[in-house]
């Protein structure tokens, strides 16, 4: 078998300057899809870091069955009450798992500025919860203000957060009163006086002119209950929230309640369709990139045969077999193979160390500050590149080297 | 006619050879009847076309008739698959090429060994046996040397002593000396006789080389695709016993 590796290896680099060009459309191929394949990954555990932890939506999130569907249409029947609370801290409390508990009441209603009024949509959470939320977070995220301002306060209910829109269009600041309107649970409008404590840019342009933050105090206060609509949950390890989830609705359905639970994956429209986009444009890459290889890897197997059909006359004469006469251009097809994935490797190294060396900026959507621009190393990636170039090198010389053993002997011997 | 001599090792029986190029056929063997025994040293020679290249390889399993039958060691080749040809190429017949065919990036050493390799021997005891080989043709110290590092003369001696490695019944050698200049023809062609001699190997070799014919003890003549002579002539006699159908 090393005598064949060896033979191999020995005709590749015949012609050295044709072999290193393949070599290195493998090599720039891997290190192509394998840098984009790293952003995507970096993208991907950004955008779902930001979800769980930056923004405080946390792993898991409890809801009354049906809420997501009808919650809008009817919230009160939707709540959660202030008894059923109880019942559900006792099972998350059997679970160490779950560090963060946060509740939540999402609200709307019209914001006033004294002259003007528009309709604003808000969610009500325990400020000292999302704050502990964002403390778990890895890296840089947990790191990023999104707002400018104070941060908002447990028992300091009229401090509010606007989206830079809502501001602009009620013409407020930092510090500027406002007035809050809507109807409670019963039917009744209340109204509550806020104090512009933060601005913030709403995560779509849609939203932009509507959200507003408040404390769940503020929401429960306008709306004038002591109940909830969900809870949101920060688990000690991503890997365990479908395993988690799965324990809970088992549990929670087990003491009588009619709740579901839902992923940070499932409730984050954005993360699934970036996910979906970024997919694509890797698909596309990748089968560009393998195109590239697998038509330089035929070019030249199909030339290095060209060049030695006479040898493989010869090689046929002394008792090759049409096997062992494939087998050969497989081997050295294998070794481009293993040779451009090694370069890619190499390339791919090179491109990691520089982006974490130079540590360059950039504003991705959503986020208004420049963060930094990371690339990861993922081995998965790199093992799967690696077994795939070397698969596609080996599909890509079998057509030529199966028509190079089909050739007759005499023929071959008496090309020139 | 019974005779007592040396074991029949390739027979050929209304043998013919038809080659298409397009919608043209080609002629180059019409019916050829021919016996070569152990041990012969047999020329077939003729002008360029006369069919002694397509003999050669018939006789070589290289290639496979049109029509009648070609026997190696008793075996009718036809019936064998492509495999098994390479097979019996590989441990019965060795081969030397006029432009000498060695594979340009294995040393000497690795060229003669790859026989060996080929038939699945191992790796040292190839080595051994290609060493004693190259001694034998006189460059056991160009073992190293790659086929370019050599003189015409020293690749045409790798060649046989590749084509010997094996030690086949039948050597094939299709214009060996064609390629070499007058001194490295003669000494090529002396290996070949001492080898046949000391060995017993049969050789049969196209020529056009009337040096090489001078040393032979059989030859073939060839012409427009017929066998037209088939002479020994230090034993004239022993000729048309050999000869079937001529």
């Amino acid at each position: 078998m090393m005598t064949w590796i060896k033979l191999a290896l020995r005709n590749l680099f015949r012609n050295r300057r044709r072999s290193l060009f393949t070599i290195l459309a493998i090599g720039l191929g891997f290190a192509a899809v394998n840098t984009l394949g790293g952003f995507t990954a970096y993208i991907f555990t950004s955008l779902k870091d930001s979800y769980i932890y930056a923004q405080g939506n946390g792993h898991l999130s409890v809801f009354k069955t049906g809420f997501l569907q009808e919650g809008k249409l009817d919230p009160t029947r939707y709540l959660i009450d202030e008894e059923e609370m109880g019942v559900i801290q006792q099972v998350l409390a059997r679970h160490p798992e779950i560090v963060v508990v946060a509740p939540q009441l999402h609200i709307s209603g019209l914001l006033s500025n004294g002259k003007v009024s528009t309709i604003f949509i808000a969610a009500g959470r325990v400020p000292s919860a999302v704050r502990r939320i964002n403390e778990h977070a890895r890296g840089m995220i947990g790191k990023i203000q999104l707002f400018d301002g104070k941060s908002l306060e447990d028992d300091v209910i009229h401090g509010i957060g606007l989206s830079r829109g809502l501001a602009e269009q009620l013409n407020l600041d930092l510090g500027s009163d406002a007035v809050a309107m809507a109807p409670t649970v019963s039917g009744q409008i209340n109204a509550l006086d806020a104090q512009v404590f933060q601005l913030f840019d709403g995560p779509v342009e849609a939203l932009e002119d509507k959200l507003m933050s408040v404390s769940l105090k503020f929401a429960q206060s306008l709306y004038d209950t002591g109940s909830v609509d969900r809870l949101t949950l920060l688990l000690t390890n991503d890997d365990t929230t479908e395993t988690v989830r799965a324990q809970l609705a088992g549990e929670l359905a087990a003491e009588g309640l009619k709740l579901e639970v839902k992923t940070w994956n499932e409730l984050s429209t954005f993360y699934t369709k970036v996910k979906q986009m970024f997919d694509v444009i890797f698909l596309f890459t990748f089968l560009i990139v393998f195109t590239i290889v697998v038509m330089s890897v035929i070019n030249t197997v199909s030339m290095a045969i060209m060049e030695r059909t006479r040898e493989i006359g010869t090689l046929r004469a002394l008792g090759f077999k049409r096997r062992g006469i494939v087998g050969l251009f497989a081997a050295e097809s294998m070794l481009l193979g293993i040779l451009g994935s090694l370069l890619g490797m190499v390339l791919t190294l090179i491109t990691w160390s520089g982006v974490a060396f130079f540590k360059p900026t950039w504003i991705p959507p959503q986020i208004t500050r420049r963060v930094p621009l990371e690339v990861y190393l993922v081995p998965d990636y790199m093992l799967y590149s690696i077994l795939l170039l070397i698969v596609l090198s080996l599909a890509a010389a079998s057509l030529p080297a199966r028509t190079a053993a089909r050739m007759q002997i005499v023929g071959a011997l008496g090309h020139t | 006619m019974s005779r007592i001599g040396p074991p029949l090792l390739v027979e050929l029986r209304q043998v013919g050879k038809v080659y298409h190029l397009g919608e043209s056929r080609i002629t180059a063997l019409k019916t050829v009847n021919l016996s070569i025994h152990r041990g012969e040293f047999v020329a077939v020679w003729g002008p360029s076309g006369s069919g002694k290249s397509t003999l050669c390889n018939l006789i070589g399993l290289l290639d496979v008739c049109s029509s009648g039958t070609v026997r190696f060691e008793g075996q009718d080749v036809a019936a064998l698959s492509d495999d098994q040809r390479s097979e019996l190429r590989n441990r019965g017949i060795g081969f030397v090429f006029q432009s000498f065919n060695l594979i340009p990036v294995l040393s000497a050493l690795e060229n003669v060994m790859l026989p060996l390799q080929i038939s699945g021997v191992s790796t040292a005891q190839a080595r051994r046996a290609a060493r004693k080989r190259l001694a034998e043709v006189g460059l056991d110290d160009h073992a190293a040397h790659r086929p370019a590092k050599l003189s015409g003369g020293q690749q045409q001696r790798v060649a046989i002593a590749r084509a010997l490695v094996t030690d086949p019944a039948l050597v094939i050698a299709d214009e060996p000396t064609a390629n070499l200049d007058s001194e490295n023809a003669l000494r090529i062609t002396e290996l070949m006789r001492r080898l046949n001699s000391n060995n017993g190997t049969t050789f049969v070799f196209s020529t056009h080389d009337q040096r090489l014919l001078e040393r032979v003890e059989r030859q073939i003549q060839m012409r427009d695709g017929e066998i037209i002579d088939d002479r020994s002539p230090e034993q004239p006699a022993m000729r048309l016993d050999r000869s079937v159908g001529l």
